[in-house]
């Protein structure tokens, strides 16, 4: 077992600063773990060419271009998927604990119905007035929606888990509006908000 | 929350790294923590070894393919102790802010507690 104490009064512990430092290097290090379970930002870019690549294929109505782009371009989204899945080839997994399950069940669904959203209405309208390319057009609307939108649930996530992942080691309150923080800063750059949640320890 | 318990093995410099990295993780790989640390490999096996013999830490063996892989994950008692350990840090800042309260404190000690 280790060397385990009572907490000393202060001064014959380590000093604030030095428990200061120490708290931010576990948070830090909590960051990496964090960081490495997020999918990297060009997983969103592959994803929309390969939506666009398969509008542009039925666009073409040629039955080669079709045969084979479209399995290419579902192989390719389904690996990106399979990649992303907690253990799949991961040299970490984030504990099950700081993993917002809850958000995510509502989140993902909800990027896939907004993709389509775009997507479908704007391929049907664009086709309707007979604009050349519809399913072109429509395809890469809803890819840029992908690209915009699927770094932001990143970055929601990685909010929301390294607020889990600091309620789990702190007292500190929960982060009311997690949202917030999609509008300018990175998940892996929170040194600033540590200093407030070492100061969030206790009723200094 | 637990009780509050400064741990001196904790507290060692790159063990506290080793932990840190662990409790935010179900296991990681021994080259993921090597990498993420910066350490040589025998000078983690080393601070593995040490929190494993102190129960803090579970390492397993496998093999993908016909490659070993050597994982590692914080047990239970681990978790407790590094609960611990951060409580007992957090109680200790705050105290110094219950100090700097009663007498006014010098500039390091604001600029860490952004008071």
């Amino acid at each position: 077992m280790g060397d385990t104490q009572q907490c000393q009064p202060a001064g014959s512990g380590p000093a604030s600063a030095s428990a200061a430092a120490e708290l931010a290097e576990i948070q830090r290090r909590q960051q990496q773990v964090i960081k490495a379970a997020l999918v990297p930002v060009w997983f969103w870019w592959v994803m929309a060419a390969a939506i666009v690549a398969i509008g542009a294929a039925r666009d073409s109505h040629d039955r080669v271009v079709l045969a084979i782009t479209i399995p290419l371009a579902a192989l390719t989204i389904a690996v990106l998927i399979i990649a992303t899945i907690p253990g799949v080839r991961r040299r970490v997994r984030v504990h099950n604990a700081v993993i917002p399950a809850a958000q995510a069940a509502l989140a993902i669904p909800g990027l896939i119905l907004l993709v389509d959203g775009v997507l479908i209405p704007t391929s049907a309208g664009l086709a309707e007035h007979g604009v050349p390319h519809p399913l072109t057009i429509g395809y890469a609307a809803g890819a840029a929606m992908l690209v915009i939108a699927g770094p932001l649930l990143n970055r929601y996530f990685g909010r929301l888990m390294l607020t889990n992942a600091r309620q789990r080691m702190t007292d500190a309150p929960a982060l009311r509006r997690p949202w917030l923080g999609l509008l300018h800063s990175d998940p892996g750059d929170h040194s600033a908000d540590h200093a407030g949640s070492a100061n969030n320890g206790g009723p200094a | 929350m637990s009780t509050a318990g400064f741990d001196e093995l904790i507290h060692a410099p790159k063990r506290l790294e080793i932990v840190s990295l662990l409790a935010a993780a179900q296991w990681a790989d021994f080259k993921y923590i090597r990498d993420e640390l910066g350490l040589s490999d025998s000078a983690l096996s080393k601070q593995l070894s040490t929190l494993e013999s102190a129960g803090y830490v579970d390492i397993r063996k496998s093999f993908v393919g016909k490659r070993p892989r050597t994982s590692a994950s914080l047990s239970k008692t681990g978790r407790r102790a590094f609960e611990r350990h951060v409580a007992a840090l957090q109680q200790i800042i705050a105290r110094s802010g219950q100090d700097a309260d009663a007498r006014p404190a010098d500039a390091a000690d604001r600029s860490i507690l952004g008071r």
